[in-house]
């Protein structure tokens, strides 16, 4: 066991997810960083390119029903892996992490995807309601308060 | 050199067809990575996918990439601090699942070093003027330091 403080990082597959693991892979000597994205199958993590990833169930707005699924499952990784923060580049199952971490008193972080240029995403601002930390990838959309520019991933 | 990417999940017969003839037509050597297109290039040598390797030493041999709309090549573009020109897919011509690389061309626009066209003629005016397209004065990496330090301080604090 390494003695690193354990991060969950969980996002969306495509863009989100080259997102998280371009700021994980800085983070990787500095944690122990498990990870979560949507995938086919519910289950124990598999190992993706050296990286511990949970599959758990995809949830949108078109398919409010599976965030029972997805909640659940989320849960279980929390429950199991006991992160002391977690951090998400979004979608939906993103901010569903960030509800329940936020709940079992886990630092929680939230980095809106740098393809939301013009507003914070959509699970970006169900997000913010709970997250201890938000940041945008745009100047111009932070607020210098609750929403805050610190840099990007490009 | 240019080097025209498309990426691995669809083909872009349109792109490559695009830039195949402008380089024919301006003498212009290239190499063209063309996926499962169906369109196969007269002018420029090309492949239909390349190892990662291969795929990087085809960018640093070039002085200008064209890509579809998507993350990966920017990113590997401005890394490698070459120009890179992206076009969008269309929905509307079979291209993609929905028009999602529309909306990518707005923030990817903003970006220094990288450069949008969603239609032939916009391509060709940039080729046009493809001596005067920048690279990204600074590496990506210091925007993004800056980010993961913080991140880092935050779930510290």
């Amino acid at each position: 066991m390494s003695g690193k403080p354990k991060l969950l990082a969980i996002s969306s597959p495509g863009g989100h997810w080259i997102q998280l693991t371009r700021l994980c892979k800085d983070l990787e000597n500095r944690y122990n960083i498990v990870y979560a994205m949507p995938g086919d199958l519910f289950g124990t993590a598999s190992t993706l390119k050296g990286k511990k990833v949970y599959s758990v169930t995809d949830v949108s707005a078109d398919d409010k029903w599976r965030l029972i699924p997805c909640s659940l499952q989320v849960l279980y990784v929390l429950l199991r892996e006991r992160p002391k923060a977690i951090l998400s580049t979004g979608a939906a199952p993103g901010a569903v992490a960030i509800w329940l971490g936020s709940l079992l008193g886990i630092r929680t972080i939230w980095v809106d995807s740098i393809a939301n240029v013009k507003q914070i995403s959509r699970a970006g601002r169900l997000a913010q309601k709970r997250a201890d930390i938000f940041l945008t990838q745009w100047e111009h959309l932070s607020n210098g308060q609750n929403i805050l520019f610190k840099g990007a991933v490009l | 050199m240019i080097f025209v990417a498309v990426g691995t999940q669809f083909p872009f017969d349109r792109l490559i067809r695009y830039v195949d003839e402008w380089a024919g037509n301006h003498a212009v050597a290239g190499f063209a990575q063309i996926a499962g297109g169906a369109y196969q290039p007269q002018h420029v040598r090309w492949e239909r996918f390349m190892s990662t390797d291969a795929f990087n030493q085809h960018l640093q041999a070039a002085s200008l990439i064209i890509s579809h709309a998507g993350m990966g090549n920017i990113i590997t573009a401005l890394e490698n601090r070459k120009p890179i020109i992206v076009m969008n897919r269309q929905h509307a011509l079979g291209e993609h699942r929905n028009d999602h690389q529309l909306d990518g061309l707005e923030w990817m626009g903003k970006l220094p070093g990288v450069y949008t066209a969603s239609t032939q003629e916009e391509l060709y005016a940039l080729l046009e003027q493809r001596h005067e397209l920048q690279a990204a004065s600074a590496a990506p990496g210091s925007r993004k330091q800056s980010l993961v330090d913080f991140i880092d301080q935050a779930i510290r604090a």
